[in-house]
C-alpha cells in the first residue's frame, strides 16, 4: 500500500461510521469566528433594535457632485457622520445596455483598499451610456432613461434602481453600509480614549482594552453605529492560527434589498436549493449567513450556507413581473444575509472583509436580459470541444498506463461509448505533476495514442501546489523567477503543506508568471526551460485544489496575510486566486498548438469569469442520495451565474453506491452539460461495464442516450456561448411569469430543445410528480405518450421505475438527434441524423442545429452549419421545412465575432454535405397521412401509427408518422410534406 | 487516422452489397426472393429486398443492415481475404476508423481502408506461432506435472495403506494398555482421596493461583505491548506520510499528539520534511528508548521499595514464574522435618489436580534417587504404578491418532489431487502445490506461493513489515465461469490476508496464463488492499490438440 493510501486512510478510519460520515465543521468558520462578520451582523442587529431611529451616518456632499461630459457618470463625496474626517467617493455610471455600477472607495486614505477585483471579472471596460441625463435636486440626484431610473439620494445616501416608479434595488435603504476606514493602531486608540491620558508602551493593548469596556458607553460618539469594542481588529485567531491583520478592519457591509421581488436565486456555490432559503429574520431556514470564501470542505453538507469550492458573488432577485440582479465585484470573502420582510420582498445584507464597493446593478427586466447584461460584463460561457461533452471516465486512480488501456478496452468490448480517460494525482512521481511516475506510467505518450487512436482524449491533473524540491523543474523555475506567493514577511516563498508534501504556489497576479505557465504546457522541447515533452495534444487538463487547498493553513488554505504580487494580500484576492490558475491553464492548453485549438479545463474553484475559459464540478460530494438531489440545484445556481458547464460526480465521490443508486446517477448525470464518473481511492471499482446485470445494460442505454443527444447539447452550448442564457434552464428562466416554477429546482430545461427533464433522486421510486407550466402538449420522450399541461400549471404523475428517467418533448419542438451508437463522439461525425418533430397544440413546431469541427477556431472564421427546421400545418397540409440560420443570423451565430459574411458551402459544411436526414418522425399529427412526399420528389416511404393528436384532447400515446430515410441533406435546404 | 474527407457521394451508399456483412453461416438468407418481399430474420416483419443493406434500419432485430452501421447492436462479418474472418459490433461500421479486426476494410466505405490482411496475417501467424511454440514447450512441462501428480497419487495411495496396517496394529495395543491402566487406578483411588483432604491444601492452592494470574498479567503486558509496538508504528507511518491531514484537523492533532508523547520534532517544521522523516528515523527510534525511559523513572519515582520495577518486570517475571512449586515444597517439607517417609507420598494430596501429573512425574525421578541413597523405601515403585499405566497408554493413543490424522490427510490430499476445484481434472497443479514465485517491484517484494499464501514483504534494503495479502481461498470464483474449464484455472484468489489497519483485508486475484515459466510478471494495487497480480504458468499449456494442429499446417 502507498503512502497517500495509508493517509487518507487515516480520514477514511475516523469516518468509518456512516453517521460520522461529514463535514469537518469546525474546520470552517461560522460567522460568529470571523471579526468582520461578527461585527457586520452586530450592526445589522443593532440596527433592528433601534428600528425607525436608526439612521446611517453616510451621506453624499451635495456641493461635491461632479458630473462627467457625456452626463453618464457622476461622482460626488461622502461623508460619514461619525468619522467627519474621513472622506469616500461614490461614482456610479451607467452602461449603455442600462446596468448602473456604483463604486464607492475611500479618499486619501492611510492606505489603498484593493480595487482590482473588477479587473479579473470583466471582460472589458463597459461601454459607457451616451443618453443619459442627470437631474440635481435638492436631496437627490437622478437619472431616467428608458423605463429604468436611477436615484442617489443625499440624507442618508441610498442608491435606487427604478422601473416604472417602482423600486427595484435599494442600497443601503437598511442603512448598513458601512466601509470600514483604515486607521492605525494608536490613533485610534487615542480616539476611542480621549478622555484618557496617552497609556504607557507596553500595556497599552491592556490598558486600551479595559479602558474600551469601561468608558466607550458613555464617551464613543460612534458606538450607536459601530458598537463599543475593537472586536478582532488588529489580529484574529481562528483554532490555532493567527491571522496578523496588519492593516487592520477594512471590511465593507451594504445592505441591498429588492423591495418587489419575493424569490432570490444565485450566490453559488452552497448546497442548498435553487431558490435561495434564508439566512436572517423570522425562523431563518439557515442561521448562519452564505459565505463566498472558496474552500476545500471535506465531505461536504448536502444542504448548507458554507462555503464551497467556488464563488460567483451574483444575485437575481425574481418576482411575476420582473427580475433584477447585482454582481458584486469583490474578491475578499464576503458572506450574505437573506431574509424577508414580506413575502414579495427580499432584503440582503453583504458583508465584505476588504475591498472597495463595486456593485453593477442589472435592471432586467427578464431572467434573458440578465443573462445578457451579465454576459456582458464579464462574457459568456465557452464554446467547449465538442468530444468533452461525452462521457468521462475517471478514477481516483487508473494506476498505470496498462490499466488505463484496460479499461478503455473494457468500454469497447460492451460497446459503451466513452470520450475521456482521467488520470488522478497518483499518475504523477510524489505529485509533482507533469512528472510522470515511470514505474507505472513508464509510456504515456503512447498510452494516450492508444487511447486517440478511438478518438479519445485524456484528462490529466495538474494542481496548484509545487513540491519544493529542485529536482522538479515546474517549482525550480517558478522559484528562480520569484514567481511563488509570499509569506506575511513579503519576502521569500510561502510554504504550506498539500498533497505534493511541502509546497509552494505560483502567483498568477504576477503577470510574469503567465507566458511561463503556457511554456510549460509546449509539448514541444524549448530552449527557454522545460516543457512537458511527455504530453501530447490529446491530454487535457484538470486543475483541482486551486482555492487553494493547504492542508495546513487556517479552513484548509492559505494565510489571509500572505502577499501575492503588487503587495495585496491574500485576504483580498483569495476567492479570484482560484480563477486565475485554470484561466491561464486553459490558455496554456489552447495555445499548445498553432492554430490553437479549443482547450478542455476543468477547475473546481472558480470566480465571476470562470466561464470564459471551461468546466467546473461541484467536487467531492458524497454517495448519498442527499448529494444527488443537490447536485441538480448546484449545476442549476452555477448555470444562472455563468457556469453553465458544470456538473456532479456521477456516483458521488466518496462512498460505495449501490448499483440502483449509480444507475439514477448516471441519469442525473447525462442532463448535466459535464458528465463524468468519478470515484474516492478508498471506494470499489465501480466502472459501468463492471456492473452485473440488469444495471450494466441499463446504464449502457444512459450512456448513448447521451450520445445520441449530442447534437441537442452542442446546440445549446452555441446558443448559451452567445447569450449567455444557461444550457440548463430552471422553470423560473424558462417561465418566468409562473410563480409555481419559482422554488422548482428538480427538473429542467435543456437549452431551447424544449426538452423537460425531471432525473429521479431517490431510493426505491417508481413513479413521479411532473409540473407542467403551460397549457401545451408534452410528449414522453420514449413513449410517445401526451400529457397536457394548463395555463395555471399542472401536476402530471408518471412512471419512473429504476430504467426509466422522465424526459418530455415540449410540444411545438423539432429536436435533432444522432441514433447510431458510437465508441467517441468524434465517430459520429458523418452520421445521419434523426429529426423528431413534436407538433404543439396549434400544429408547428421549430428547433436548431449548429455544427462545426468542434476542435478549432474556424466557426469564428464562419466555418460551422446552423440549421432551424420548421413545421408549420396550414389546412390538411404539415410542411416541414429548414433554412440556413448561418445566412439569416450571421451576426449572431458565434460569440464575440459579428460575421459580416457566411458562406454556406464553408469548408466545415462541405465535410459533412453528404449527411443526411435518416428518419423523421411526426408525432401528435391529426390523422393518417394521404401521402408524404419531398417537396417536388416521390412519395416517401413512411409509417403511422395511429394515436392522439397534439391539437385533440385526449391524452395517451401519440399519433407517430415514422419517415423512412426521406433522402434529404443536412445542409441543404428542403421540404417534406405531408398530406393529411 | 480520421479520414472524413473521403466520404463517398450518396448514391454509392444504395449500391452497397446486399450480401456486406453478412456472415457466411446467413449468405443463403440474403438473396434476392421471387417475391420482392425479404423476412427480418427474426419473423417480426416483412420488408421489400431494395431496403436490405440501404443504410437505414427497418427490422427490429438490425437484420436488414448486416453491411452498415444503420440498427444498433447487430454486427457485422468481415471476410479478410487470406486471414481469418472476423464479426465487430455494427457500431463500428463507417465511423471513420479502420477496425484491425477487419483486416480487409470491408468495415468502411470503399477507398477508406486499404487491405491489409497480407501484412496482418502474417503477423498473426508469426505471433500465433510464437505461441503455439511456448504452449508446446509448457505442454511438455505440464505433462510431467502430471506425471508427478501420479506418483504422488501412488506414493499417498501406498501410505493409506500402510497407515492402515498401523492403525490396526495400534488399536490392540491401546486396548491393552487401557486395560492395564484402569485396573491399577482402581486401586491407587481411594488412598488419593483421603489425601486430598489434608488441611494444608489452601496454602498451595493460593500459591498456584498466584502463578497463574501471574502468567495471565504477563501473557496479557505482552500484548499490550505488542500493541503498543503496533500503533506507534501505524502513528510513524501517518507522521512520515505527513501530507499534515488531507483537511483534516483530527489528523493533524493526532500527529502532533504522537509526536509529543513519542518526543519527536513536529515533522512540519522541518524543511524537506520526507528527507528529514527518513533521516531521522533512527533518531525516532532512540527518541522513543529515551522517552520510555524517562517515563519508567517517572514510575519507579512513584512505586514502592518493596514493588518490583519494570526492568525487574522484564528480567526476573519469567524466572519467577519458572519457578518449581513442587522443589519448593519438598524443600518446604524438608525444612518442617517431619519426615516419615510417607510425607513424600502425602505431598500430592496438597497439590491442586492440575499438577499433579507434573508432581508425580517429579516424584519419581526424586525417589528413585532417595532409593538409590536408601533414604526411601522401594515400596514407592508400586504407588506409582497407575500413574505409569495412564502414561503408556495415551503415548499409545497419541501415536495411534497421529497414524490416523496421517492417513485422512493422505486420503484429502489424494481427493484433491485429481479434482477439478483441487489440483486439476489431470492432477497439472499438484507439483506447484506450495511453491512460491516472486516479483521485485524495488519498494517491495510481491510472493505468491501457490495454494497456500500471498505475501508482500519489504523490497531489498528496505525496511518494514511483511504482511500477507491472503490466502489461497479458491480458483475462478466468476459464476460464468465452470469448475474445469480452462478459464476457471486462469485465475486463483487469495484472501482474508492482514487487514489493512484502514480498510479492507489484503486480497490478491492472481491472473495466470500459459507460459514456460512459473512465474509473476506484474503487481497492480487496482483498488486499495486488493492486488492483482498476473504471471505464467505451464500447468496452464493445454497440449496443442488435433484440430490445431491441422490449422497449423495449412
Amino acid at each position: 500500500m502507498q503512502p497517500w493510501a495509508t493517509l487518507v486512510g487515516v480520514i477514511t478510519l475516523l469516518l468509518a461510521a456512516p453517521d460520522v460520515l461529514a463535514v469537518k465543521s469546525h474546520d470552517f468558520k461560522t460567522c460568529s469566528q470571523a471579526g468582520f462578520c461578527r461585527r457586520g451582523r452586530a450592526l445589522s442587529a443593532r440596527a433592528a433594535e433601534a428600528g425607525t431611529k436608526w439612521k446611517s451616518p453616510y451621506s453624499v456632499d451635495s456641493s461635491s457632485i461632479s458630473i462627467s461630459s457625456n452626463n453618464a457618470v457622476f461622482t460626488a463625496s461622502v461623508k460619514s457622520s461619525i468619522y467627519p474626517e474621513i472622506h469616500f467617493g461614490l461614482e456610479l455610471r451607467v452602461h449603455e445596455d442600462g446596468v448602473v455600477r456604483v463604486r464607492m472607495d475611500e479618499v486619501n486614505g492611510l492606505r489603498k483598499r484593493y480595487d482590482e477585483a473588477a479587473s479579473w471579472a470583466l471582460i472589458a471596460e463597459p461601454k459607457i451610456s451616451q443618453d443619459i441625463t442627470w437631474t440635481t435636486g435638492k436631496k437627490d440626484i437622478r437619472a431616467k432613461y428608458g423605463n429604468n431610473e436611477v436615484v442617489v439620494a443625499f440624507e442618508p445616501l441610498t442608491v435606487s434602481l427604478l422601473r416604472g416608479g417602482k423600486p427595484q434595488v435599494v442600497l443601503n435603504g437598511r442603512g448598513l453600509l458601512h466601509m470600514e476606514h483604515f486607521r492605525s493602531k494608536k490613533v485610534e486608540e487615542t480616539k476611542t480614549e480621549e478622555a484618557a491620558p496617552q497609556a504607557e508602551e507596553g500595556v497599552e493593548d491592556q490598558v486600551a482594552a479595559d479602558q474600551i469596556v469601561l468608558k466607550t458607553e458613555e464617551i464613543n460618539p460612534a458606538a450607536w453605529f459601530v458598537g463599543d469594542k475593537e472586536d478582532d481588529w488588529w489580529e484574529e485567531r481562528f483554532s490555532t492560527w493567527t491571522d496578523s491583520k496588519p492593516k487592520g478592519p477594512e471590511s465593507l457591509s451594504i445592505d441591498i434589498s429588492f423591495p418587489s421581488h419575493g424569490t432570490i436565486y444565485g450566490i453559488p456555490q452552497h448546497a442548498t436549493k435553487l431558490a435561495l432559503p434564508t439566512t436572517a429574520g423570522d425562523s431563518p431556514f439557515f442561521t448562519d449567513p452564505y459565505r463566498l470564501y472558496n474552500a476545500d470542505v471535506f465531505e461536504y453538507l448536502a444542504s448548507s450556507p458554507m462555503s464551497l469550492y467556488g464563488s460567483i458573488p451574483i444575485l437575481h432577485a425574481h418576482s411575476t413581473d420582473s427580475t433584477v440582479g447585482i454582481f458584486h465585484a469583490v474578491g475578499s470573502e464576503t458572506w450574505i444575509d437573506v431574509s424577508h420582510a414580506s413575502e414579495k420582498s427580499t432584503e440582503t445584507h453583504w458583508i465584505s472583509e476588504s475591498g472597495i464597493l463595486d456593485l453593477f446593478l442589472m435592471p432586467g427586466p427578464t431572467p434573458a436580459d440578465i443573462f445578457a447584461q451579465y454576459s456582458a460584463l464579464t462574457g459568456t460561457p465557452v464554446l467547449p470541444p465538442h468530444w468533452s461533452l461525452g462521457y468521462h471516465q475517471c478514477r481516483w486512480n487508473y494506476v498505470s498506463t496498462d490499466d488505463v488501456r484496460t479499461v478503455q478496452r473494457r468500454f469497447d468490448e460492451e460497446d459503451m461509448p466513452v470520450d475521456v480517460f482521467w488520470l488522478d494525482i497518483e499518475y504523477a512521481d510524489e505529485h509533482k505533476y507533469f512528472m510522470w511516475d515511470d514505474k507505472n506510467f513508464p509510456d504515456p505518450v503512447e498510452m494516450t495514442n492508444d487511447v486517440a487512436a478511438n478518438a479519445r482524449k485524456m484528462v490529466v491533473i495538474v494542481d496548484p501546489h509545487l513540491k519544493r524540491t529542485s529536482n522538479y523543474p515546474a517549482y525550480q523555475e517558478a522559484s528562480d523567477r520569484k514567481l511563488l506567493v509570499m509569506p506575511a514577511s513579503g519576502e521569500g516563498e510561502f510554504e504550506g503543506w498539500c498533497w505534493s508534501g511541502s509546497s509552494s504556489w505560483i502567483d498568477f497576479f504576477n503577470p510574469n508568471a503567465w507566458d511561463w505557465w503556457k511554456s510549460l504546457f509546449k509539448t514541444t522541447a524549448l530552449k527557454s526551460g522545460w516543457s512537458w515533452t511527455l504530453s501530447t495534444t490529446d491530454i487535457h487538463i484538470w486543475n483541482d485544489m486551486n482555492e487553494p487547498s493547504v492542508f495546513n493553513g487556517p479552513e484548509i488554505s492559505m494565510p489571509r496575510d500572505n502577499v501575492h504580487h503588487g503587495g495585496w494580500e491574500h485576504r483580498d484576492i483569495h476567492n479570484i486566486n482560484g480563477m486565475l490558475f485554470s484561466n491561464l491553464t486553459s490558455k496554456a492548453v489552447q495555445e499548445r498548438t498553432d492554430p490553437p485549438q479549443r482547450p478542455f479545463v476543468l477547475t473546481r474553484s472558480f470566480f465571476a469569469g470562470s466561464q470564459r475559459f471551461g468546466a467546473m464540478w461541484t467536487g467531492d460530494n458524497l454517495g448519498t442520495w442527499e448529494h444527488m438531489a443537490v447536485g441538480i440545484s448546484m449545476v442549476l445556481s452555477n448555470g444562472i451565474a455563468g457556469m453553465s458547464f458544470a456538473g456532479s460526480d456521477v456516483g458521488g465521490f466518496f462512498g460505495n453506491p449501490e448499483p440502483d443508486m449509480l444507475v439514477r446517477w448516471y441519469q442525473v448525470g447525462i442532463f448535466n452539460p459535464f458528465f463524468r464518473a468519478h470515484a474516492h481511492i478508498d471506494t470499489k471499482r465501480r466502472e459501468p461495464f463492471l456492473l452485473e446485470q440488469p444495471y450494466k445494460g441499463i446504464i449502457k442505454d444512459i450512456l448513448r442516450l447521451r450520445y445520441t443527444m449530442l447534437p441537442i447539447w452542442y446546440t445549446a452550448f452555441r446558443e448559451t456561448s452567445v447569450t449567455g442564457v444557461p444550457v440548463l434552464r430552471p422553470h423560473y428562466v424558462m417561465f418566468p411569469k409562473d410563480p409555481k416554477g419559482f422554488a422548482l429546482d428538480d427538473q429542467y430545461f435543456i437549452g431551447n430543445s424544449g426538452l423537460l427533464v425531471k432525473p429521479i433522486t431517490s431510493k426505491g421510486t417508481i413513479e413521479t410528480t411532473v409540473y407542467l407550466p403551460e397549457d401545451e402538449v408534452y410528449y414522453d420522450y420514449f413513449s410517445h405518450h401526451v400529457y397536457r399541461g394548463a395555463a395555471k400549471g399542472k401536476d402530471i404523475t408518471v412512471k419512473a421505475e429504476l430504467d426509466q428517467v422522465p424526459v418530455f418533448v415540449r410540444g411545438g419542438s423539432i429536436v435533432p438527434t444522432r441514433e447510431r451508437p458510437r465508441r467517441s463522439s468524434p465517430l459520429m461525425k458523418l452520421d445521419p441524423f434523426t429529426l423528431r418533430v413534436s407538433l404543439s397544440k396549434a400544429g408547428s413546431a421549430r428547433g436548431d442545429l449548429y455544427l462545426d469541427d468542434g476542435v478549432t477556431y474556424s466557426h469564428e472564421k464562419g466555418q460551422f452549419v446552423w440549421r432551424e427546421f420548421t413545421a408549420q400545418t396550414a389546412k390538411k397540409t404539415v410542411r416541414i421545412t429548414t433554412r440556413d440560420l448561418g445566412v439569416e443570423k450571421k451576426a449572431e451565430a458565434v460569440d464575440g465575432v459579428a460575421l459580416a459574411s457566411y458562406n454556406p458551402s464553408n469548408v466545415f459544411a462541405e465535410t459533412i454535405k453528404e449527411v443526411r436526414v435518416e428518419k423523421i418522425v411526426v408525432e401528435g399529427l391529426s390523422g393518417k397521412p394521404s401521402s408524404v412526399k419531398t417537396e417536388g420528389g416521390e412519395e416517401l416511404v413512411w409509417e403511422f401509427a395511429a394515436g392522439v393528436a397534439a391539437n385533440g384532447k385526449g391524452e395517451g400515446v401519440a399519433s407517430v408518422l415514422t419517415i423512412k430515410d426521406p433522402r434529404v441533406l443536412i445542409v441543404k435546404d428542403w421540404a417534406v410534406i405531408i398530406q393529411l | 487516422m480520421l479520414l472524413w474527407f473521403l466520404a463517398l457521394p450518396l448514391p454509392a451508399l444504395a449500391s452497397v452489397d446486399k450480401t456486406l456483412g453478412v456472415s457466411p453461416a446467413l449468405l443463403s438468407k440474403y438473396s434476392a426472393p421471387k417475391s420482392g418481399s425479404w423476412k427480418c430474420l427474426d419473423g417480426s416483419k416483412e420488408i421489400p429486398w431494395d431496403f436490405v443493406n440501404d443504410d437505414s434500419c427497418d427490422c427490429p432485430d438490425g437484420s436488414d443492415e448486416p453491411g452498415t452501421s444503420a440498427c444498433p447492436n447487430s454486427t457485422f462479418y468481415c471476410q479478410n481475404a487470406g486471414h481469418i474472418g472476423a464479426t465487430i459490433p455494427s457500431s463500428r461500421v463507417n465511423d471513420g476508423l479502420c477496425e484491425p479486426e477487419c483486416c480487409d476494410g470491408s468495415d468502411e466505405r470503399p477507398g477508406v481502408c486499404r487491405n491489409a490482411c497480407k501484412e496482418i496475417g502474417e503477423e498473426y501467424r508469426k505471433k500465433r506461432d510464437a505461441e503455439r511454440k511456448i504452449q508446446k514447450t509448457g505442454a511438455k512441462i505440464r505433462s510431467s506435472y502430471i506425471a508427478f501428480a501420479h506418483k504422488e497419487k501412488k506414493r499417498l495411495e501406498a501410505l493409506v495403506e500402510s497407515s492402515a496396517a498401523e492403525i490396526a496394529v495400534r488399536e490392540k495395543e491401546v486396548a491393552r494398555l487401557r486395560v492395564i491402566a484402569e485396573r491399577t487406578e482402581s486401586l491407587s483411588a481411594a488412598a488419593l482421596e483421603h489425601k486430598q483432604q489434608s488441611r494444608e491444601r489452601p496454602l498451595y492452592t493460593s500459591l498456584m493461583s498466584h502463578a497463574s494470574a501471574l502468567k495471565a498479567l504477563q501473557r496479557e503486558h505482552k500484548k499490550h505491548l505488542e500493541r503498543e509496538q503496533q500503533l506507534g508504528d501505524i502513528l510513524d507511518t501517518l507522521r512520515k506520510g505527513y501530507n499534515p491531514n488531507y483537511q483534516d484537523m483530527a489528523v493533524l492533532e493526532a500527529v502532533r499528539g504522537w509526536e509529543y508523547l513519542a518526543g519527536l520534532p513536529h515533522i512540519g517544521v522541518e524543511e524537506d520534511a520526507q528527507k528529514a522523516a527518513d533521516l531521522s528515523v533512527s533518531d525516532e527510534e532512540a527518541g522513543i528508548a529515551e522517552t520510555g525511559d524517562e517515563k519508567k523513572d517517572d514510575e519507579v519515582a512513584e512505586t514502592d521499595e518493596e514493588e518490583w520495577t519494570a526492568e525487574d518486570l522484564k528480567t526476573g517475571l519469567d524466572e519467577l514464574l519458572n519457578t518449581d512449586y513442587v522443589s519448593l515444597l519438598m524443600a518446604h517439607d524438608e525444612h518442617v522435618k517431619t519426615p516419615p517417609p510417607s510425607t513424600l507420598f502425602n505431598l500430592r494430596g496438597y497439590l491442586p489436580d492440575s499438577l499433579v501429573p507434573q508432581y508425580e512425574e517429579m516424584r519419581e525421578t526424586l525417589l528413585s534417587w532417595l532409593g538409590v541413597f536408601g533414604i526411601a523405601g522401594t515400596d514407592v515403585e508400586k504407588s506409582s504404578d497407575s500413574s505409569k499405566a495412564r502414561t503408556a497408554l495415551s503415548d499409545a493413543e497419541s501415536a495411534l491418532n497421529k497414524v490416523i490424522s496421517d492417513k485422512k490427510n493422505a486420503e484429502e490430499d489424494l481427493g484433491e489431487i485429481f479434482d477439478v476445484q483441487g489440483f486439476g481434472a489431470e492432477g497439472e497443479w499438484k507439483k506447484l502445490d506450495g511453491q512460491c514465485l516472486q516479483l521485485d517491484s524495488g519498494d517491495y517484494i510481491y510472493e505468491v506461493c501457490l495454494f497456500d499464501e500471498a505475501r508482500q514483504k519489504p523490497g531489498p534494503g528496505k525496511g518494514g513489515q511483511t504482511f500477507s495479502l491472503g490466502k489461497f481461498s479458491s480458483w475462478n470464483p466468476s459464476p460464468d465461469v465452470k469448475p474445469g474449464e480452462p478459464a476457471y484455472y486462469e485465475k486463483q484468489v487469495y484472501d482474508r490476508g492482514t487487514r489493512c489497519w484502514n480498510g479492507p483485508e489484503r486480497s490478491v486475484i492472481l491472473v495466470l496464463k500459459c507460459g514456460t515459466e512459473n512465474a509473476i510478471h506484474t503487481v497492480a494495487e487496482l483498488e486499495k488492499c486488493e492486488y492483482q497480480f498476473t504471471g505464467t504458468s505451464p500447468a496452464l499449456c493445454l497440449p496443442l490438440d488435433a484440430k490445431d494442429s491441422v490449422r497449423e499446417e495449412l
